[in-house]
């Protein structure tokens, strides 16, 4: 009996224990994907009404086809970030009487069912019935539709061979953003106009729908340099990577930050040399750029709860996203920790001092955005007070709850690995709490009596923090059997 | 001069009675030997002496500090229970210099007890840019075992100690063992389920069965025999028969 691999990638992906995750997790993934979803179908709506008010002259395909190639930029660089090789789990079949050549292929074919390429259908539907249906012929659509699935597989497959060569070399990930920078600029100065030949591409495609043929040869390619790839490496050397001398990057220095130093440099190992929460870190880097989403005058002024928004996502988001599942980075050691001699309170005080620093380095970063409007400036500052004072407390509060270990080595991106109903809750609270409490002073005490009291709030948590740091070392001692047994059994 | 003192020791899971010692003392500088088979309890016993689990029932006191109330233990207890004892994220230099900093020794203190296991390490193990959890197991326990005996400790823990090292080292750590016994009189708890290494550096042998200690010996000649008789009398009867 000759049995799909397939199957085994189904049992996989039905038996991890990411999928039988609790409920919660389940609800606030749906909520996630219908977010996504809602949004890139009222994209796909609104698209052709956008694009008919900014350039009433052109034809709105054509204004369409000249951003694919921004499009498929950027989404070539998320990809680098966020999408993973697709190495998993091949381990076991190598040793057996399969062919290399089959079990290349079904790791490939494998690797297409990703989130990256399925998104996009939800705002190139409707835009193909909206723009392009009504204007060209069944035939014309159909090719400038299968042009950008082409383009979107090519993207995909192209990540994947580049990461195997950014892997093997290390400085593969700088060439790579040099180049991409490089044709960024050839195409910002107007010296190549590289958007606009990709745009006309496509406008060709419309009136000669063979041309969408073309398209078919990247996607081989890259498929077949794929391919030519993973047989020739296809040993257990593959994936597990050793590090190499250049990269182990030296944190020393840390260490002479007094008595906490020993712990922030561990801390900062931890984010650095961990997959996980590596990826993580480097997502708040990219949340920086939020503000130029949401700051952006829409003819009335931007709202004022924009800036609240804002200073979350840019100034507490480094210690939302590394906070929420503290202590359990440290769970893989955690019992070591508790026979050595030092104090809980160092502990606790080293990742808070950690934090604060950080979220005063991205509060820098984002005060840039005062240029767009001064108001930042007031409204980041309160956040950063609020964040220290309060947030973080909260963070504490709810890290002496936590339960599962963490594994440092999953990749971070939609990984609920040691995700419980605990890690949303306290989302609530560090993300909705300033946010309400803004709205309800607002209506009190007006807008800036509003931000001051917010960050008078900060303040007073500040002001009480040797107090609050004795309460949570107590705490944390308190919980300390339950949290080895817990990281133990899970 | 006692050491540990264990009284009426209970923990239980369920109902279920995994380890039960009414009474146990361990003298200072004596080198402990717990054995047993699999599930006996040697390691739950050494996760009580070092508070990791609570006890259902008893208490343990280590050099008049009791253990389940008091964290002053700490500071002169040293331990290595499993690969958990390391982090995976550190190169082993790193490891070493962050147990110091945490034992309270300076560079030279370090270097000077690191000194001591350049033989044991043997050029696997320091100056190395590898992260402890790409060595192999082997070596990521030599690097627990040497952070385990760092800053003078007056007790050490060390739960299989002799278990994925190569003969060689074997040999090299029950010498570094005899000789931090002899230099500085340290007390040791070392656990294994074969008998070799253990009867060689132990002055003392316990064994556990099923929670509970069925054996209690000092190590002469005569125990030896004992002991040996105790463990592999099945096996001894089985060659024999065969023999016949």
């Amino acid at each position: 009996m000759k049995r799909s691999l397939n199957y085994f990638a189904w049992r996989e992906v039905t038996r991890s224990s990411a999928f039988g995750k609790s409920m919660a997790t389940t609800i606030m993934l749906g909520f996630l994907a219908l977010y996504f979803i809602v949004n890139f179908l009222a994209l796909g709506f609104m698209l052709p009404k956008l694009i008919t008010e900014k350039f009433p002259n052109a034809y709105p395909v054509s204004v369409f086809n000249s951003y694919l190639l921004v499009y498929f930029g950027f989404d070539l660089l998320m990809r680098q970030l966020l999408q993973s090789l697709p190495t998993i789990s091949f381990k076991p079949f190598i040793i057996l009487n399969i062919k290399r050549s089959r079990i290349s292929r079904y790791l490939l074919i494998r690797s297409v069912f990703h989130f990256f390429n399925f998104l996009p259908y939800f705002l190139l539907i409707p835009l193909t019935f909206t723009l392009v249906a009504p204007h060209y012929s069944t035939l014309a659509t159909v090719a400038w539709f299968a042009g950008i699935l082409l383009m979107i597989f090519t993207n995909h497959f192209l990540t994947t061979y580049l990461k195997w060569w950014i892997n093997e070399s290390g400085y593969g990930f700088y060439v790579f953003v040099g180049l991409f920078l490089a044709l960024y600029g050839i195409n910002f100065f107007k010296t190549v106009d590289l958007t606009g030949l990709f745009g006309q591409f496509f406008d060709t495609i419309l009136h000669q729908p063979a041309l969408a043929f073309v398209l078919i040869i990247p996607v081989v390619t890259f498929y077949l340099l794929n391919d030519r790839y993973l047989r020739s490496n296809l040993y257990l050397n593959l994936v597990d990577k050793k590090q190499k001398d250049s990269t182990v990057r030296d944190f020393s220095w840390m260490n002479r930050f007094g008595d906490y130093g020993k712990f922030i440099s561990l801390d900062v190992r931890m984010i650095w040399r961990n997959k996980r929460p590596r990826t993580q870190f480097m997502m708040t880097i990219l949340f920086l750029f939020y503000g130029l989403l949401i700051y952006k005058d829409q003819g009335h002024g931007i709202p004022d709860f924009m800036f609240i928004i804002g200073g979350l996502m840019m100034v507490s988001f480094f210690s939302i996203s590394i906070g929420q599942f503290f202590p359990a980075w440290h769970s893989q050691y955690f019992a070591m920790l508790m026979t050595q001699n030092f104090k809980m309170k160092q502990f606790l005080q080293a990742f808070y001092y950690m934090n604060v620093a950080a979220s005063f380095v991205y509060f820098l970063l984002s005060l840039p955005y005062t240029l767009i409007d001064t108001r930042v400036i007031y409204y980041h500052s309160a956040m950063l007070i609020y964040h220290i004072g309060v947030n973080m407390n909260l963070i504490f509060f709810f890290g002496k709850n936590s339960k599962r270990a963490l594994d440092l080595s999953g990749s971070s991106m939609f990984n609920y690995q040691g995700m419980r109903a605990t890690q949303w809750l306290m989302v609530f609270p560090l993300v909705f709490g300033p946010l309400i409490i803004y709205a309800l002073l607002k209506l009190a005490l007006g807008a800036s009596g509003a931000l001051l009291v917010l960050g008078g709030l900060g303040a007073v948590g500040i002001l009480l923090q040797p107090h609050l740091f004795n309460y949570f070392t107590k705490a944390y001692l308190q919980q300390k059997h339950r949290l080895i047994r817990d990281y133990k059994n899970s | 001069m006692i050491m540990i003192n264990v009284h009426s020791l209970i923990k239980a899971y369920n109902k279920e009675i995994v380890l039960n010692i009414p009474e146990l003392t361990i003298q200072r500088g004596e080198v402990f030997g717990l054995v047993g088979n699999n599930g006996a309890g040697k390691t739950t016993f050494f996760n009580l002496i070092l508070d990791l689990i609570l006890p259902s029932k008893g208490h343990i006191i280590n050099n008049e500090v009791k253990v389940q109330e008091s964290e002053d233990w700490k500071a002169f207890t040293g331990a290595f229970i499993d690969e958990s004892f390391t982090i995976g994220y550190l190169t082993a230099d790193e490891y070493f210099g962050f147990i110091a900093e945490l034992r309270e020794m300076n560079q030279a203190d370090l270097e000077k007890h690191l000194g001591r296991y350049t033989d044991f390490f043997n050029g696997e193990i320091r100056g190395k840019k590898k992260f402890i959890r790409d060595m192999s197991k082997g070596n990521q326990k030599k690097v627990g075992i040497a952070a385990a005996m760092m800053g003078n400790p007056e007790v050490v823990v060390l739960d299989e100690p002799f278990a994925n090292l190569d003969p060689g080292s074997q040999f090299k750590l029950r010498q570094l063992i005899k000789d931090q016994v002899a230099e500085k009189g340290t007390t040791f708890l070392i656990s294994s389920h074969t008998l070799d290494n253990i009867t060689d550096v132990c002055s003392r042998i316990v064994i556990l069965e099923k929670g509970k200690i069925v054996k209690d010996v000092a190590k002469t000649a005569s125990t030896l025999k004992e002991i040996e008789a105790f463990f592999t009398g099945v096996v001894v009867e089985e060659s024999n028969f065969n023999l016949d």
